[in-house]
């Protein structure tokens, strides 16, 4: 899956327009990012990457590209 | 994993009751506001609940179990064994069990004891007593599964508050030579059990007013150490990882496909997570039984209560394959693929709350 798309299916979590991501936004400054948010993140990455992902990753993550690095080599340019 | 077939045991019939009380999505936006609960509603797939703070568990699987009886023609007295599968008793002793035996009017010849399991312990309940009957140790038997976890949340916590429900079911099961052998799966990891868990209350952490006492906690929820806590993140990414494992290790045993599946009925814990096993597995839609909308999670209640409620006409007329699946607090989990129907299942009971 290619990271341009990874980020729509989170914009469509948080709720925010389409391509107003670019991965350097702070999580805690984004409204709709909640617990869950993070249920749905993980979902997300086990429907479309097919991989598990451990929560307590997914709270010490500080950005939208701290999420992206935790999928690891599953999504390319 | 523990795994084995059980021949000559079939369901005779199952029943469910609930309190006649019901608390709203209305009643809910008081407390929490109306875009919260519209957005814990959607996700989780909860629209009301039905709840009583006076009611206990034994009240409901009482008032089950006392219409199943009546309406299969089972003698109180021809019960030879009674399991009570339920994290809310009556009391710290006795067993809810032996109160039940005396409320039921079933014989003293009866053996009772309390299995203390929650989303799980059903099929659990429904492992042990088939064994029970395989093994010859009774003729027919009662699982009561029931629960009131509800009372167990502090009402200023959302990430609990707005989801549980009490319910109380019975379930009949007795010797029958000419049936299809049940299967069952079941396993435990222990590592998971401080993601869903009321730290205080039992010996190890008693009720003193500094664990009752509700300080804020992540996300400005307030609760004690006496309330229900569930970290959601880690009890979805733990059914993500047992669930399908699971069904389909049941599946393989009984020697059957997801195709051969009449229904699913799995533990009713939150539509989102369902749906999402459902799709994983490819389980079509019309066979991922749902039942949260109107009762919400009820604990060791929701697999027998969505039968009744979802599958209850046709479980009366006709036999019916299905998947029963619980898996949550403990982490314990546990799997049975088999075959019932043609049994008695009384329309669902409302039990007035005095």
């Amino acid at each position: 899956m290619k990271k341009k798309d990874f980020l729509l299916l989170i914009e469509d979590v948080l709720e925010v327009d389409e391509g107003s991501l670019n991965g350097t936004e702070a999580l805690e400054d984004l409204e709709m990012w909640d617990s869950l948010a993070v249920v749905t993140f993980i979902a997300l990455v086990d429907e479309h990457l097919e991989m598990s992902i451990s929560p307590e990753k997914i709270s010490a993550a500080k950005s939208v590209s701290d999420l992206l690095a935790l999928t690891g080599d599953k999504l390319n340019d | 994993m523990s795994e084995v077939s059980f021949p000559g045991v079939r369901i005779r019939g199952v029943a469910a009751a609930v309190p006649d009380q019901v608390r709203t999505l209305a009643d809910d936006a008081k407390v929490f506001g109306e875009d919260e609960v519209r957005k814990v509603s959607e996700s989780a797939g909860v629209k009301q609940r039905h709840i009583s703070s006076i009611l206990c568990a034994s009240d409901l699987c009482f008032a089950a179990a006392e219409r199943l009886l009546a309406e299969s023609d089972c003698p109180a007295e021809d019960v030879d064994a009674l399991v009570f599968i339920s994290q809310t008793s009556d009391y710290i002793l006795p067993a809810t069990s032996c109160c039940l035996q005396e409320r039921l009017g079933l014989s003293k010849d009866c053996a009772t004891f309390d299995v203390n399991l929650g989303c799980s312990g059903h099929v659990y309940g429904l492992w042990v007593v088939s064994s029970l009957i395989a093994s010859g140790a009774a003729r027919r038997a009662l699982v009561l599964s029931g629960d009131t976890i509800h009372r167990m949340c502090s009402p200023e916590d959302r990430s609990v508050a707005l989801l549980f429900g009490d319910a109380g079911t019975a379930t009949l099961l007795e010797r029958c030579e000419d049936t299809v052998p049940s299967h069952f799966v079941l396993g435990t990891d222990g590592s998971g059990q401080d993601h869903l868990k009321v730290g205080a209350g039992g010996c190890r952490t008693p009720w003193t007013p500094a664990a009752l006492q509700r300080v804020e906690c992540e996300g400005g929820n307030k609760r004690g150490a006496g309330d229900l806590y569930m970290n959601g993140a880690e009890v979805f990414s733990f059914t993500l990882r047992a669930v399908p494992p699971l069904v389909k290790k049941v599946l393989g045993g009984a020697g059957k496909v997801i195709g051969d599946v009449d229904g699913f009925v799995f533990h009713q814990a939150n539509k989102f997570m369902l749906e999402h096993l459902g799709k994983r597995l490819k389980v079509p839609k019309d066979k991922l039984i749902l039942s949260l909308e109107n009762f919400g999670n009820t604990s060791s209640a929701s697999i027998p209560l969505a039968m009744v409620t979802e599958l209850g006409d046709r479980l009366r007329s006709e036999e019916l394959d299905l998947v029963l699946a619980g898996f949550g607090v403990g982490f314990s989990w546990a799997a049975a693929s088999l075959r019932c129907g043609d049994m008695t299942v009384p329309e669902l009971v409302l039990v007035p709350v005095p």
